[in-house]
C-alpha cells in the first residue's frame, strides 16, 4: 500500500497540494484527473518520491518514501514522466534496459526482459533502431517499454509494486492510447498498483477502477468512474458545460455540452 | 588585462638582450658549447670564442654571427632534447632561460650546464663578462673586455655629469590593444632611463603595467620611450602614438618620440655604454655632451 | 515476473510476431571490442614511438637498452629521463582530458561541453596561476614533501569550483540549453582570464617566467615528479569516471527520469564533477591549457563505437591519449631543436573539427 496524508506542497508561496490524501492499493487502477493547474503531475510527483511535501508523510508499507532512497524506491515502482526525452541516440533496445538499472545485472536476464518489454507495446522490431529516429508515438511506447521493464525488473527483486504514468497518451493516436491504457491495466491485473495522469475523461472512464479529480490542490471527488463522473460536478470543477451520458454497451461518453458551431 | 600576447611580450622584453660586436676572435677554444641567452651569446663573440658555439636560442640577433646560428626556440620554453640533439658539452644558461627541469634534464645527460648572473642593471655586465671568460676558458680576454667596458661606461657616465636636467620618461614596451604598456621602477627600461639622466615618469609602480591613455596624459611624461617594435604596423612613431590615445601628453604634443633598438636598450650587454649614449642624446638634444 | 502477455493491438504495419526473438543479440559488442582493441594498439603504437622518436636520433637498439637500464648514459637520460615522463604525462593529459568531456558531455547532456569552452580549464588555469604567484607563501609553511601538490591541487580546486557553477546552471529545469551553456562558458573563462590578468600584473619577474613557459602549454617541463603526481591524480580520476559509464548512459534519460530509475542523481553529478575536475586540473597545473581534445577525442569515440557510456568512456580516454601523443609527437618532430607549443597542434586538429562539429549541426537542424 502506497499512503499519503495531509499532503501539502508548496511552490511559490502557493499551495499547490492543500492538504490531501490518498492511498494506492495493489490491483488497482487510479486515474488522476482534473484541470490544467489542478495539481496532477505535482501529486504524482509526489506519490513516486520525486519530490518532498512541504507537510504530510507518504509511506510505502509503512515505510516514509525518503527513507528508501532512489534505488529502492526504483525496484519498488515504476514512473513514466510526462514528455520523455533521450539525449543520445541508444538503439532502442538498449534505451529500454536503462530502466533496469537498480536491479543488479546478475539477477535478472536484461535481453528476455527488455524484448519482453518492447514485445508488449509492439515495438520489437525496432530494437536495433536508434532512439532518435523513432516517431513520436514510437518514442512514447519505447520508454512506456523502458518503464515496463523497470517495474518486471523490480518485481524479481521483490518490488515492483507501482505503476506510475504522466499523461502517457498525451502525442499518441486513439488506437496507441488505448494499446497504453491496456498494457498498463495487464500490469494492475499482473497485481500492480497503478496510477496515471490523463486529460481524456473518457480513457479514465473506460480503464480506471477508481478516479481521483483534483481541483485546486485538493480532491473533488474520488470514487468508481461512474460516481466521479456527474455532469455537474465536471462542469462545476473545469467551469465549462461537460455533458455525461450512457453509450450504448453502457460505458460512460463524456464530452463538452455545447451547441453546435453553426 | 593583460592577454597572453603582451605577456609574452612583457617576458620578453625581461629576457630581451643586447649586444656589441668587439674585436673579433683570436684562436678557437675547443668543445662544442650552446649558448641561451642574446646576452651571453654577444659575450661569447666578444671574447673570440663565437666559433665553439654551435647554436643559441631565439633573443640572440646579436653579432650577425651569432644571429645565423641555429635556434633552439625561445629562451623561456627550451626544448631539453632538442638541446641535446645539437650535442653540446657545454651550455651556458642566461637567468632567464627554461623550464628548470629542461635544464636539469639536459645536465642529467651528461652536458655541463652553468647559469650566469642575474641582474638588470649595468654594473651586471662586467660579472657576466667574467663568468662566460671562466666557463669558456677565456679569462685573459674576458678581463681585457670587461675593463673596455668598465672605461666605456665611466667615459659615458663622466660625459653625462654635467647635465642639470632629467626630463620625465615614459618607456611604453608595447601599444597593443590599446592599452600602452609602462616601465616602471626595478625593470631594465627604468635602469636605462637612469642611466641617461632621464626621469622615469613611471616610478610610481614596479614592474611592467598597463597604463589607461588617461594614466598616461597624468603621468605628463616629456619624452615617450618605445622599441622599435612596439611600432610594428605603423606608418609612424607620431601616428602610433596617437593612435594609442598619447597624442594630449606634452611629449605627444611636442612630438618627442624616441624609438630604439629595443634588446640593445634593454639588454645590459656590451653594446649598453652606446645605447645609454644614444638614449641620452634623444633626451638632451639640446646638450652639447662632449665625449661621448 | 509477468506474464508474456499478448502484445498490444496495433495499427497494422507495426504487428509483432511476439515469437521473434525481439533483441537483436547486441550486433555492436564484438565490432566494438575490436575497435578499442584497435585504439589501444595506436596509443601504446604512439607510446613507443614517443619514445624512440625525438630530436636527437637514436636506433632501436639503443632506445631498448636504454630502456633496460643497459644503454649509454645519455641515451638513458634521453630516453628515461626526458622521453619516459613526457610519454606518461602526455598519455594521462590526453585521456584526463578526453574522459573528463565524455564526462561532462553526459552529465551536461551536451556535446559541446568541453572542459575548455565552458571554463573548467580556465578555472584549473586560475588555480594555478594563483599557485604560481600567491603560492611562495604557502609553500614555505608546507612540509616539503607536500610542495609538489600544491599546483595541481590548486589546479584542481579551480576547476573544481568553475565545474560547481557550470552544474549549477543545470540543475534547475533538467536540460541546460546549448547557448546557456557556452555564454556561461565564455563569462567563466573571461572571469578566470581577467583575474589571470591581475595576477599577472601582480607578479614579480621570476614568476612571470614560469608564467610564461606554462601559458603556452607544454610537456616539456615534464620530469618523472611532475609526470607522477600529474599521472597518479588523473589516474584516480580515470577510475572514478569509467565507474560512472552506466550512471552516465541513465543521465542520458534526464536527471528527473534517471533518478525515478534508481540514480543517486545529485551523487553521480559530485562524483562526475569531482573526478573532471581532479583530472582536467591536475592535466592543467602540469601542462598547461591544453584545448579541444576534451571535444574531439570524445565525438570521434562515439563516431566508432557509439554513445553507450561503457565503451564511449574507455574509446574516448583512449583516444585522448592517442590524440595528446600524436600532437606532442609532432611538435617534437616538426622544427627541431625548437619546439612549439603543444597546444599549438591541438587547436590546429580541434579548432576546424569543431567548426565542422558546428556546421554539421547547423545543417541537421535546418
Amino acid at each position: 500500500m502506497l499512503e499519503a496524508c495531509g499532503i501539502t506542497l508548496m511552490r511559490g508561496g502557493r499551495a499547490v497540494l492543500d492538504d490531501l490524501a490518498l492511498t494506492l492499493r495493489p490491483g488497482e487502477c487510479t486515474a488522476l484527473v482534473g484541470p490544467n493547474g489542478a495539481g496532477k503531475s505535482s501529486l504524482l510527483a509526489v506519490l513516486s518520491g520525486e519530490l518532498a511535501p512541504a507537510r504530510g508523510r507518504v509511506t510505502l508499507a509503512g515505510r516514509p518514501l525518503s527513507a528508501l532512497g532512489a534505488a529502492g524506491l526504483a525496484k519498488a515502482r515504476a514512473v513514466l514522466e510526462q514528455a520523455p526525452s533521450l539525449s543520445a541516440p541508444f538503439p532502442v533496445a538498449e534505451l529500454v534496459a536503462l530502466g533496469m538499472a537498480a536491479v543488479p545485472r546478475a539477477t535478472i536476464d536484461e535481453h528476455a526482459l527488455a524484448a519482453r518489454a518492447m514485445t508488449a507495446v509492439g515495438i520489437a522490431h525496432l530494437a536495433a533502431r536508434p532512439a532518435n529516429r523513432l516517431s513520436g508515438g514510437e518514442r512514447a511506447r519505447a520508454h512506456l517499454a523502458r518503464v515496463l521493464a523497470q517495474l518486471w525488473a523490480g518485481r524479481t527483486a521483490g518490488g515492483g509494486h507501482f505503476l506510475m504514468l504522466d499523461e502517457p497518451t498525451a502525442s499518441l493516436d486513439l488506437a496507441h492510447q488505448v494499446g497504453v491504457m491496456t498494457a498498463a491495466r495487464r500490469e494492475r491485473d499482473a497485481g500492480t498498483g497503478v496510477l496515471v495522469v490523463l486529460h481524456d475523461l473518457n480513457l479514465a472512464a473506460a480503464f480506471a477502477d477508481r478516479v481521483v479529480l483534483l481541483s485546486d490542490g485538493r480532491i473533488a471527488a474520488e470514487g468508481p468512474p461512474s460516481a466521479v463522473f456527474r455532469s455537474e460536478t465536471l462542469s462545476r470543477v473545469y467551469g465549462t458545460p461537460v455533458a455525461v451520458e450512457r453509450g450504448h454497451r453502457g460505458a460512460l461518453r463524456i464530452g463538452l455540452d455545447l451547441p453546435p458551431a453553426a | 588585462m593583460l592577454t597572453r600576447r603582451q605577456t609574452l611580450l612583457l617576458a620578453a622584453a625581461c629576457g630581451a638582450v643586447a649586444g656589441l660586436a668587439a674585436a673579433r676572435a683570436h684562436a678557437a677554444a675547443p668543445g662544442r658549447v650552446l649558448v641561451l641567452g642574446g646576452d651571453l651569446a654577444e659575450i661569447a663573440f666578444a671574447l673570440g670564442a663565437g666559433s665553439t658555439v654551435i647554436a643559441t636560442d631565439d633573443t640572440a640577433l646579436w653579432p650577425p654571427e651569432a644571429a645565423a646560428l641555429p635556434k633552439v626556440g625561445y629562451l623561456r620554453r627550451i626544448s631539453a632534447e632538442g638541446v641535446l640533439s645539437l650535442l653540446p658539452d657545454l651550455v651556458l644558461a642566461n637567468p632567464g632561460a627554461g623550464p628548470r627541469t629542461a635544464l636539469d634534464q639536459i645536465a642529467a645527460a651528461g652536458v655541463r650546464v652553468e647559469t650566469g648572473p642575474e641582474g638588470e642593471s649595468a654594473d651586471i655586465v662586467p660579472a657576466k663578462i667574467a663568468f662566460m671568460g671562466r666557463a669558456l676558458d677565456r679569462a685573459a680576454a674576458a678581463e681585457t673586455c670587461a675593463a673596455r667596458f668598465e672605461a666605456e661606461m665611466a667615459r659615458t657616465e663622466a660625459a653625462l655629469a654635467p647635465l642639470d636636467s632629467r626630463p620625465r620618461v615614459l618607456f611604453l614596451i608595447s601599444l597593443a590593444g590599446g592599452t600602452p604598456i609602462a616601465a616602471g621602477t626595478g625593470t631594465a627600461a627604468d635602469a636605462m632611463i637612469g642611466l641617461a639622466h632621464g626621469t622615469n615618469a613611471a616610478a610610481a609602480f614596479a614592474g611592467y603595467k598597463p597604463v589607461s591613455a588617461e594614466a598616461a596624459i597624468g603621468l605628463a611624461p616629456d619624452v615617450l620611450l618605445l622599441p622599435d617594435h612596439a611600432l610594428e604596423g605603423y606608418e609612424s612613431p607620431e601616428t602610433a602614438v596617437r593612435a594609442a590615445g598619447l597624442g594630449a601628453t606634452p611629449a605627444g604634443r611636442e612630438g618627442r618620440v624616441v624609438v630604439m633598438d629595443g634588446l640593445r636598450l634593454l639588454g645590459f650587454g656590451l653594446r649598453t655604454p652606446q645605447a645609454v649614449a644614444e638614449l641620452a642624446r634623444a633626451l638632451h638634444p639640446d646638450a652639447a655632451l662632449e665625449g661621448l | 515476473m509477468p506474464a508474456p502477455s499478448t502484445p498490444m493491438r496495433l495499427s497494422k504495419g507495426s504487428e509483432m510476431d511476439a515469437s521473434l526473438p525481439a533483441v537483436p543479440a547486441r550486433r555492436g559488442w564484438p565490432r566494438a571490442s575490436w575497435i578499442l582493441l584497435a585504439f589501444a594498439a595506436a596509443t601504446l603504437l604512439l607510446a613507443l614511438a614517443g619514445l624512440a622518436l625525438g630530436p636527437v636520433r637514436l636506433g632501436p637498439g639503443e632506445v631498448l637498452s636504454a630502456l633496460a637500464g643497459q644503454g649509454d648514459p645519455r641515451a638513458e637520460a634521453i630516453v628515461g629521463g626526458i622521453r619516459a615522463p613526457r610519454v606518461a604525462l602526455a598519455a594521462a593529459v590526453g585521456a584526463g582530458l578526453a574522459l573528463s568531456g565524455t564526462a561532462l558531455q553526459g552529465v551536461l547532456r551536451n556535446p559541446l561541453a568541453d572542459p575548455g569552452l565552458i571554463g573548467v580549464t580556465a578555472g584549473g588555469a586560475l588555480g594555478a596561476v594563483g599557485a604560481i604567484v600567491l603560492g611562495g607563501t604557502l609553500a614555505a609553511t608546507l612540509p616539503a614533501p607536500l610542495r609538489p601538490w600544491l599546483l595541481p591541487i590548486a589546479a584542481f580546486l579551480g576547476a573544481g569550483a568553475a565545474t560547481a557553477f557550470v552544474f549549477s546552471l543545470a540543475r534547475r529545469g533538467g536540460g541546460i540549453h546549448a547557448a546557456t551553456l557556452i555564454l556561461a562558458g565564455v563569462a567563466v573563462n573571461a572571469i578566470a582570464g581577467a583575474v589571470i590578468g591581475l595576477m599577472i600584473y601582480a607578479s614579480t619577474d621570476t614568476q612571470l617566467r614560469d608564467l610564461t613557459f606554462w601559458t603556452m602549454g607544454g610537456l616539456g617541463g615534464a620530469n618523472w615528479q611532475v609526470a607522477g603526481i600529474a599521472t597518479a591524480c588523473i589516474a584516480v580520476a580515470l577510475v572514478g569516471l569509467i565507474r560512472l559509464a552506466r550512471a552516465l548512459d541513465l543521465l542520458q534519460l534526464g536527471e528527473r527520469a534517471a533518478w525515478t530509475s534508481g540514480l543517486e542523481v545529485e551523487r553521480v553529478k559530485r562524483a562526475a564533477g569531482l573526478w573532471s575536475a581532479l583530472a582536467v586540473g591536475a592535466g592543467t597545473a602540469v601542462a598547461g591549457p591544453i584545448g579541444f581534445i576534451g571535444l574531439v577525442a570524445p565525438h570521434l569515440a562515439r563516431l566508432c563505437v557509439g554513445h553507450g557510456h561503457r565503451l564511449l568512456a574507455p574509446a574516448a580516454a583512449l583516444l585522448g591519449a592517442a590524440l595528446l601523443l600524436a600532437a606532442d609527437l609532432a611538435v617534437r618532430l616538426v622544427v627541431p631543436p625548437a619546439e612549439p607549443p603543444v597546444g599549438l597542434a591541438t587547436a590546429l586538429i580541434g579548432g576546424p573539427f569543431f567548426l565542422w562539429l558546428l556546421l554539421a549541426r547547423i545543417r541537421r537542424d535546418a
